[in-house]
């Protein structure tokens, strides 16, 4: 298969399946967790150099993954304790990412160590990096995250209404027996893994927008939290191809192509939504205006 | 409601597939263009000195392209789509290795068996490059600083280039004998005249620790604030150590490099004003990049030879 449509389907993937977790996020005001995690990883990182004593994929992964989870659970605890939502991401991911430069200052300045060198991926070359399993040669990339989205969409699937009771009104779920903590928590791990193996594949700006942008737009069409899912992993697949057509077009870079056609796209659902947007609302003052 | 939404989610989906039949046939177009002209061997490069190597020891029957353009820190490389073409319709790819390229590089060693990858490092005994004594075989890879290194740089080149072209072996091996002459010339410039500084005031400082193989290859002592990652921050404590080792060997000047700001530099040199002694900015070294193309310095002979000269002309 060409390279191109590799590559669009690892970018579709990614939007989905970011887009996809990204909506309970923003309903929760953490959309700001992806950025946080893509910073919150690098002590993860180096320490699991020092196990390791090598910059190879999958320890870089394994520390990662772990930091990942610690970041989201470090949040949800702080959270859970009384700190809002933005300061508990703010306080958790900048002291990590400090002892993660504390740690590289101190004990490995003489080697190259830092996230965008080891762990970040870059979408342009996720062809060349091919897998087999079962027989089926596709990219590591698109195994990977194919396999995150399909746990998203079981998870999600299986807790529907716990996660959606707990998303908007997380007393009445309580009220009405539902283990709220634990559903945060779940919630946050499975974005931890999105994100952590989204990083690795196609590096941090697609990961950390398509977490936000998708999800932000259908929230704007929508006020049903199945329809807005849908829409986000729509919006999300929409940008990676609009993306890509226009990186080829400008020969530049293939995640900032994306990201910025996701910009787009948002801002054509901010203006043109038929209840929230901008032009819409100006349209029916004008009409309310000439009935009386 | 549901009928609304899912008819918006059809029209999505529609504009989705559109979208991806359009690039389609984008890419395909990209195909048919690559089957013409393959008298040329094309060679693919990482950084601009392992380009200059490709094009001087193959000459007319190589096509070089570079992925990094002149000022691009390979470290912080992001690759456009065009290099996916690039690397498409490459015969042959030259890259560092060492970790120089990080993930990038990992992406050349699997592409080994889809076509010839070589990193040009990687015949060099490990003996002799440096290895932070904490960290076993994570060596430091600017293996260009040393000219004798890049010497063998080049002959791993020339055997890949005969290798994968052996119609054209005496042209490669005349030409990679001719540049390792050059090479020669340019070693030899390089510790004549920085043995002509006089031995106390060999220090090189700089702002990041790329010059290692050039101070063991050619007896300059060099210091850097920051080490060899560009996440480690520099500590204050760094910022100390080095204004004193200025004041007191009464060190005339230091520089700044291509590649990495100004500012951490201009830091110690107010610091060293403080303490009454005048240090000057002794210009601006190449270190992981080369200058534009079409200037001297645009080519590897040139841009090593402007760092010796710079250094030269500051701490003499």
């Amino acid at each position: 298969m060409s390279h191109g449509l590799w590559i669009i389907i690892t970018g579709s993937l990614v939007a989905a399946s970011c887009g996809f977790v990204g909506c309970f996020l923003i309903l929760r005001r953490m959309a700001m967790l992806g950025d946080a995690i893509s910073h919150a990883v690098l002590p993860g990182i180096v320490i699991a150099f020092f196990l390791s004593n090598s910059t190879d994929n999958v320890f870089m992964l394994m520390g990662a993954t772990v930091i990942g989870v610690l970041t989201a659970f470090f949040i949800q605890t702080l959270h859970t304790a009384g700190v809002q939502e933005d300061a508990a991401i703010g306080v958790v991911f900048t002291s990590l990412f400090a002892i993660g430069v504390v740690l590289v200052s101190l004990f490995a300045s003489d080697i190259h160590l830092d996230v965008q060198h080891v762990l970040y991926g870059e979408i342009a070359y996720v062809p060349w990096d091919m897998a087999t399993l079962a027989g089926v040669e596709m990219p590591r990339a698109v195994w990977m995250i194919s396999g995150v989205f399909a746990l998203s969409l079981l998870i999600v699937g299986l807790f529907y209404k716990e996660l959606k009771l707990v998303s908007f009104d997380a007393q009445m779920a309580a009220a009405a027996g539902i283990p709220v903590v634990f559903i945060h928590y779940l919630l946050m791990a499975l974005v931890s893994m999105n994100t952590v193996a989204a990083f690795e594949s196609v590096g941090a700006i697609l990961v950390v927008a398509m977490l936000v942008v998708p999800g932000a737009a259908a929230y704007l069409l929508t006020d049903r939290l199945g329809a807005m899912l849908g829409l986000s992993i729509v919006f999300g697949i929409v940008s990676a191809c609009a993306g890509y057509i226009i990186a080829v077009y400008f020969d530049v870079s293939i995640s900032g192509a994306m990201t910025t056609s996701a910009g787009l796209l948002f801002m054509l659902c901010f203006l043109f939504s038929p209840r929230y947007g901008v032009v819409s609302r100006v349209l029916e003052q004008r009409r309310l205006k000439k009935a009386t | 409601m549901i009928n609304r939404a899912t008819k918006l989610i059809m029209i999505f989906f529609l504009i989705g597939w559109a979208l991806i039949g359009c690039s389609e046939k984008s890419t395909t177009q990209g195909n048919i263009d690559e089957g013409k002209s393959k008298e040329k061997l094309t060679a693919v490069t990482t950084i601009g000195m392992i380009a200059d190597i490709v094009a001087n020891v193959g000459k007319e029957h190589v096509e070089v392209m570079p992925l990094m353009g002149p000022g691009v820190d390979p470290h912080l490389y992001k690759a456009t789509q065009g290099d996916i073409g690039k690397l498409d319709k490459a015969d042959i790819i030259f890259y560092n290795g060492l970790n120089l390229e990080g993930k990038m590089g990992d992406i050349f060693v699997r592409m080994a068996n889809q076509k010839p990858t070589i990193a040009v490092s990687e015949k060099i005994d490990p003996g002799i490059l440096r290895e932070p004594p904490e960290f076993e075989g994570h060596y430091d890879p600017h293996i260009w600083f040393n000219v004798k290194l890049w010497m063998q740089a080049t002959e791993r080149v020339k055997e890949a280039l005969i290798k994968e072209d052996a119609a054209h072996k005496e042209d490669y091996e005349q030409n990679a004998a001719a540049y390792l002459k050059k090479l020669e010339e340019l070693d030899t410039y390089a510790k004549e005249q920085i043995a002509s500084i006089p031995e106390a005031s060999r220090v090189l400082v700089t702002a990041h620790d790329a010059f290692g193989y050039f101070g063991d290859a050619y007896g300059i002592k060099v210091m850097g604030l920051q080490g060899i990652s560009t996440d480690a921050e520099y500590g204050l404590k760094d910022v100390q150590n080095l204004v004193n080792v200025l004041v007191n060997q009464r060190i005339k000047a230091v520089f700044i490099e291509s590649s990495v700001s100004p500012k951490a530099i201009e830091a110690v040199v107010q610091g060293a004003k403080e303490k009454g002694h005048e240090v000057k900015i002794g210009g601006e070294l190449f270190s992981d990049a080369m200058g534009e193309a079409g200037t001297p310095e645009g080519t590897y002979i040139g841009m090593v030879r402007h760092n010796i000269d710079s250094i030269v002309a500051a701490l003499k």
